[in-house]
């Protein structure tokens, strides 16, 4: 651990509280039940606390008192921890959180307590003391439904064992070739097993076009250029195996490798640079996560070291200040999920969070679904309770800092992780004048908020309250704006570099362990506390045990990453199978629980993970492997026989026909018309635009602005994604989606057909191929398709090509356009013609 | 029902076979993965295809008029006297009681109970059903009106309206099956979620930030024009188009996504027409613009909704839901109320008239409801705080009964006492009323079937007619 102790949590003053604070954000610590006080803080409890409360607070906040307000009680510890109409008003540790003590301090003016006078200062310290104590608090607990519940666990975990993905993966013995006089690899020799038994056989192999189009959008997510083409198919014809394994290792070395594998990560990491829901937050470093795996998939960086990095990089030892950054932001993967900034219970959107967090995790490393677990056992899945509150004990015992600008409507911010050099900053830098104008902006705000509050006072003081209700309005726009100044301001040093910030993961000082809680309800736990841990079902041998002062996440992340857990291989190579084929082996690929599919080929799964494993956990030597295949150069040629057998090609007799991926096609659009800008762009548009609110101060409009770079880079807020990946169904950022639908409905043909993006990509490859390769007739024909197919015309395609620019200029003249202009025309909507076609967006 | 598979190649002969372009199988072969993997679903030929109900429907599209901010129930369709009384007076510990500044008075042979904000709407007394014990989980704005979109605002799920189009295809191969007009943000409120993006509305205008508008402009749909070619120029490209397709799908022999494709490109060629000229409210005659108050400064925007609406479901939208907003009267309610309704009543009461007189309001079911309604104790003076215990919405139309006061609150118009109906049993009543059991309409994803109502909800049997 070198050099993680350097790695300070930077505490960004955006908030004038949040400095007081040791740790703002000291979860749902341990309730302590009154047997457990210690006689001072009893002591404590009883001397300064409780005759404040009745003075000052019980006359409307009590059940005996005159009248109840704000639907807030104080005379029980259950009432005042779940609050009143505003939200909680003691959250133990927290005193952001807790609006007993906002309220106290006169700090917001829309909340202050008592009404009529300010509490002395020692008063007021007296409570502060009491909150970073935890609240501690003798008066008897009232449970909600009487008596608290006990949890029963109901699972039988060992019956649940007996599931096959919990069985470790045995090594299969290699069928015999079974079909064809051709060498078989391990892979092909289980398939064709598996096809003897259901009286299939495979296709050939496809020709040299098809296969070097399917290779080079399979690997990086474009298509091939014409002279790969010409330098491939001959190769190909001549020496099949090793033209394959020169264009594969091409391929791998690419960029367009990492970008494309990079995204389908994305897909499954539910990647996005917002938070989403209501208020919607922009994640402006969250593309720092992106760029992360963009590299990992590029430098084939090993997937055990991959899903430890994403866990629990922050708890791994760094060598070098990149390797300590790279560790970092990988734990971005844990923050970079939807958020309800708006959730006014802190204890509900902690819990909300962690179950997040759970649910991500299992899904996208373990292929289960734990979250289930949260309000109840489930019959279908061995995973209690009891399993689930264990890891959410671990994630409650860890910080997640995703950052976004307080507001009225955020009191969730967190503070960010400052980068080491050389960490870049996101954004630009400003000037110094930019710095200064900001600084007096902020201070202009903040001395008109004194102001108001001064005189919302004297109108309180004088009775008017119908004043002091106008004027409050006044400071709510006002501290929006001074949060997002503020915020502002701390992402810049005073010199106006933009700080390199990361959203990421750190562990709590004090872990703990989660209470179970009846049907998931926060206002609903039992007495019970479950030992962080993970899931029963899989336990691997060599698992070490949490220490008291750890969090346990690096635990969980070796339980995941131990080639002993029966889950982890199997679920990424079968993504990977299904990212080549179409289809995973096991089609629910985000599911190997009971209530998931069977997997087509068990034997290939297994040795797949078990093959997956002995490489290392190389990513591009299973890539490789499956290129190899005969089952991957199979043509998808339609046999009537066989699809009557098995129309879903579940034992792959052919290859599947595949639609591209919404970023595929546009990718295309621009690599055909010649306009790809293959670049990385420094961070993303949403770093630049920095912090905000989609709707409110970051609009739509400023988002979706096109570019020529490839699209993985294209800003990613959710309920905002770019209208060329929407329509061709991108991933939902808001669900972890390890597949995606497949729909054709009529607003892709009207976007293919009408929009700018299209028409002036259809515009550039019609120029840059009359004019600037000086093409003309079947030359420039032969072109366009091989561009646009991977291919060339079919004699009667460019006979109908020409049939079509003659009928289109004699009908552009007809209605009297100039002849220079048809022709123009003409060659334009040719070359869109072949971007809106079906083949340009399907595989063969 | 076509009990045959949809992916049996006969079809693919039938196409070859067909002379007259692609129309004749409209939608068909858009299942998208999941979609085949639903027994439900796969049981119909295309996911957007007219689709069988579970029982014989009541109702066959829905308009439903989605008031965002929570409007007051007590000062609208819950009529309290006792509240009026005891105006000033303390209350279960809140702020002092405030009876509604507005009158009610009995409407219709039916003698409802209607605000006099209403005086237009009051003539349609005998069509409405007031269903005034409605209550919802939480008293926020974001998550009340998420849950009245999908049923649950802790995690993303389909809206009310992509279930519907699930449940029951559409009906016009020319437009979307499911639009919303000038939505607010939040696409989650007519998103699919889990289910195929198919279902997802088409939102058409989007509202700026408080301003529900649908100005001419507005009412348009991206895309839906091409800059530089004629109509006949563009029928020249997509008859090349379609000859590329037609070779592909010859040389694939059996491809329904390549036939999918090619009805896709037919679909919004003719949309580019159908769809504008749905939209286009121009050619309307002056008497129906008049009715709507598409003229007056107050009612245009909701009325240009309002005669939208009436013009998609007449062309066949299975559902289509209008925005209005400010409904969030904390403070200021006597103007605020007064100005909203101005704004809504006239173009309400013309939709229900106009669906009457076109004989499509007995099977339209016709909602106006927000998110929540307002505490009977005032806020600022002359406000109301949220109430998520019990407020007022209603429906009309297909299936419901006219004239009908269902459920109530306590006498101060607190909190629903009798006949409670929660979000999901109106959800549930919803679908019943379309012919769809809410039990049985599910979808699978993640490892368990989804439904709309969760494991929740009962259908209100009382409202029905």
């Amino acid at each position: 651990m070198t050099q993680t102790t350097d790695m300070k949590i930077r505490s960004i003053p955006f908030l004038l509280l949040a400095s007081f604070f040791p740790s703002s954000l000291f979860c749902v610590a341990q309730e302590m039940s009154s047997s457990q006080l210690t006689s001072e803080q009893e002591k404590f409890f009883e001397n300064k606390i409780r005759p404040a409360l009745v003075k000052h607070c019980y006359k409307c906040h009590a059940e005996e008192g005159d009248k109840v307000k704000g639907g807030l009680l104080l005379d029980t510890r259950d009432a005042s921890r779940s609050g009143g109409d505003s939200g909680p008003a003691v959250v133990p540790f927290d005193l952001r959180e807790s609006l007993l003590y906002v309220a106290i301090t006169y700090e917001d003016s829309s909340l202050e307590m008592p009404p009529k006078y300010k509490l002395e200062d020692e008063v007021i310290a007296d409570f502060r003391k009491w909150i970073e104590m935890g609240a501690p608090d003798p008066r008897e607990r009232i449970h909600p439904e009487g008596t608290p519940q006990e949890y029963t666990n109901t699972i039988d975990i060992e019956e649940g064992r007996e599931h096959w993905a919990y069985q470790p993966p045995q090594s299969p013995v290699v069928p015999a070739a079974a079909e064809k006089d051709i060498p078989l690899s391990s892979i092909d020799a289980f398939l064709s097993k598996k096809r003897a038994e259901k009286g299939l056989t495979a296709n050939e192999a496809a020709d040299g076009y098809t296969l070097l189009r399917r290779l080079t959008f399979d690997l990086t997510g474009l298509p091939p250029t014409s002279e790969e083409i010409a330098q491939f198919v001959p190769a190909y014809e001549a020496h099949p195996e090793s033209a394959i394994a020169e264009a594969v290792s091409r391929l791998l070395a690419s960029p367009g490798f990492g970008e494309r594998w990079g995204r389908r990560w994305l897909d499954v990491a539910r990647y996005a640079e917002s938070t989403g829901k209501e208020i919607n937050a922009t994640y402006p470093h969250a593309w720092r996560y992106r760029d992360y795996v963009i590299d990992a998939f590029q430098s084939d960086k090993p997937f055990d070291e991959f899903l430890m990095e994403q866990i629990a990089g922050d708890l791994l030892p760094s060598e070098t200040p990149e390797e300590l950054i790279e560790n970092t932001v990988a734990t971005g993967f844990l923050a970079i999920g939807v958020k309800g900034l708006n959730e006014q219970n802190a204890r509900q959107f902690r819990f909300d969070l962690v179950d997040e967090q759970i649910d991500v995790t299992t899904r996208a490393f373990l292929g289960t679904t734990a979250a289930c677990a949260r309000c109840h056992d489930h019959k279908s899945d061995p995973i209690p309770m009891s399993d689930y509150y264990a890891m959410a004990g671990i994630f409650l015992s860890s910080e997640t800092l995703f950052g976004t600008a307080e507001a009225l409507q955020n009191r969730k911010a967190t503070e960010l992780i400052s980068l080491p050099a050389p960490a870049e900053a996101g954004a630009s830098s400003k000037s110094l004048a930019e710095m200064i104008d900001l600084e007096y902006q902020r201070d202009l705000v903040r001395e008109r908020l004194a102001d108001i509050n001064t005189q919302i006072r004297e109108a309180r003081a004088e009775g008017n309250t119908d004043q002091a209700q106008r004027l409050r309005l006044q400071t709510l726009g006002l501290n929006n704006r001074a949060g997002l100044l503020d915020r502002e301001i701390a992402s810049f040093s005073d010199d106006g570099k933009a700080h390199p910030l990361a959203m990421g993961m750190a562990d709590r000082p004090a872990p703990f362990d989660s209470q179970i809680l009846i049907r998931g309800e926060e206002d609903n736990p039992t007495e019970e506390r479950a030992p962080r841990g993970f899931l029963q079902v899989i336990p691997t041998p060599d698992q070490e045990s949490i220490g008291p002062d750890e969090s346990g996440r690096l635990q969980m992340a070796e339980w995941m990453a131990s080639p002993e857990n029966p889950l982890t291989a199997r679920v990424f190579v079968n993504r990977v199978w299904s990212w080549m084929f179409g289809e995973g082996i096991v089609s629910s690929v985000d599911n190997f629980g009971p209530t998931g599919d069977q997997p087509s080929h068990p034997e290939l799964l297994d040795y797949l993970a078990l093959r997956f494993i002995e490489l290392d956990w190389s990513v591009k030597d299973v890539v490789r492997e499956i290129a190899s295949s005969q089952a991957y150069r199979m043509s998808s040629d339609y046999n009537a026989a066989h699809f009557e057998k098995d129309p879903e090609n579940r034992f792959l007799w052919r290859m599947s026909k595949r639609r591209l991926d919404a970023e595929s096609i546009r990718d295309a659009t621009l690599a055909v018309s010649g306009q790809l800008d293959t670049e990385r762009p420094h961070a993303s548009l949403v770093a630049e635009l920095g912090d905000g609110f989609v709707g409110r101060n970051v609009s739509e409009s400023q988002i979706n602005t096109e570019n020529r770079r490839r699209s993985v880079y294209l800003p990613i807020v959710r309920g905002l994604v770019p209208e060329s990946l929407s329509l061709f169904d991108f991933a939902d950022p808001n669900l972890i989606a390890g597949k995606r639908e497949i729909t054709t409905v009529p607003s892709q043909a009207l976007y293919l057909m009408n929009s700018d993006f299209v028409i002036e990509n259809a515009e550039a490859m019609a120029k840059h191929l009359f004019q600037d390769l000086d093409l003309r007739g079947s030359a420039l024909i032969e072109e366009a398709f091989r561009r646009c197919y991977s291919r060339s015309p079919s004699p009667e395609e460019a006979s109908k090509t020409r049939a079509y620019v003659e009928r289109f200029i004699a009908t552009a003249s007809d209605s009297g356009m100039e002849a220079q202009q048809a022709r123009a025309l003409a060659l334009t909507t040719f070359c869109q013609s072949l971007i809106c076609s079906a083949e340009f967006r399907y595989l063969n | 029902m076509n009990p045959q598979p949809s992916f049996l190649p006969s079809r693919r002969l039938a196409l070859q076979t067909a002379s007259s372009g692609f129309g004749y199988l409209a939608f068909s072969a858009l299942a998208s993965l999941s979609a085949q993997k639903s027994a439900w679903a796969s049981a119909a030929p295309s996911p957007l295809a007219p689709k069988t109900p579970h029982f014989a429907p009541k109702a066959k599209r829905v308009i439903f008029l989605a008031m965002q901010g929570g409007p007051s129930h007590v000062d609208t369709f819950d009529y309290k006297p006792q509240l009026s009384k005891d105006t000033g007076k303390s209350a279960r510990g809140f702020a002092k009681l405030l009876g509604s500044p507005f009158s009610f008075s009995p409407q219709g042979e039916s003698g409802l109970m209607i605000s006099e904000l209403f005086p237009h709407l009051s003539g349609h007394a005998d069509d409405l059903c007031l269903v005034n014990s409605m209550h919802t989980d939480l008293p926020n704005h974001p998550q009340a009106t998420t849950q009245m979109h999908t049923g649950n605002f802790q995690f993303v799920r389909p809206s009310l309206g992509a279930w519907t189009l699930y449940g029951l295809g559409t009906q016009n191969d020319s437009l979307p099956g499911f639009v919303t007009l000038a939505p607010p943000n939040g696409a989650q409120n007519y998103g699919s979620a889990f289910l195929p993006a198919v279902y997802q509305g088409t939102p058409i205008g989007r509202a700026s930030r408080n301003r529900f508008v649908a100005t001419q402009e507005q009412t348009s749909i991206k895309n839906i024009k091409n800059p530089q070619l004629s109509k006949d120029l563009q029928r020249v490209q997509l008859d090349f188009v379609k000859s590329l397709n037609q070779e592909k799908l010859k040389r694939d022999e059996y491809h329904p996504e390549v036939e999918g494709i090619i009805e896709s490109y037919e679909l919004a060629f003719r949309m580019q027409d159908e769809l504008p000229d749905v939209l286009n409210i121009s050619d309307e005659p002056d008497s129906i613009k008049d009715l709507y108050g598409i003229n007056d400064n107050t009612t245009g925007s909701f009325a240009r909704q309002c005669l939208s609406a009436r013009r998609l479901a007449e062309a066949g939208v299975r559902f289509i839901q209008l925005n209005h907003g400010n409904w969030d009267h904390h403070r200021n309610l006597k103007a605020g109320l007064e100005q909203n309704c101005a704004q809504i009543d006239q173009p309400i009461a013309a939709l229900l008239e106009d669906l009457k007189q076109r004989d499509m309001l007995k099977d339209t079911l016709v909602i106006w409801a927000g998110e929540f309604g307002r505490t009977p104790h005032g806020q600022n003076g002359n406000g109301r705080d949220h109430s998520n215990k019990g407020y007022s919405l209603w429906m009309a139309g297909g299936g419901v009964q006219g004239g009908l006061r269902f459920g109530s609150t306590d006498e101060h118009g607190y909190q629903a006492i009798e006949d409670k109906v929660h979000i999901h049993d109106w959800h549930a009543t919803i679908l019943h009323l379309l012919g769809l059991n809410h039990e049985n309409l599910t979808f699978p994803y993640a490892g368990r079937d989804f439904r709309l109502t969760d494991v929740h909800g009962s259908v209100v049997k009382g409202i029905l007619s």
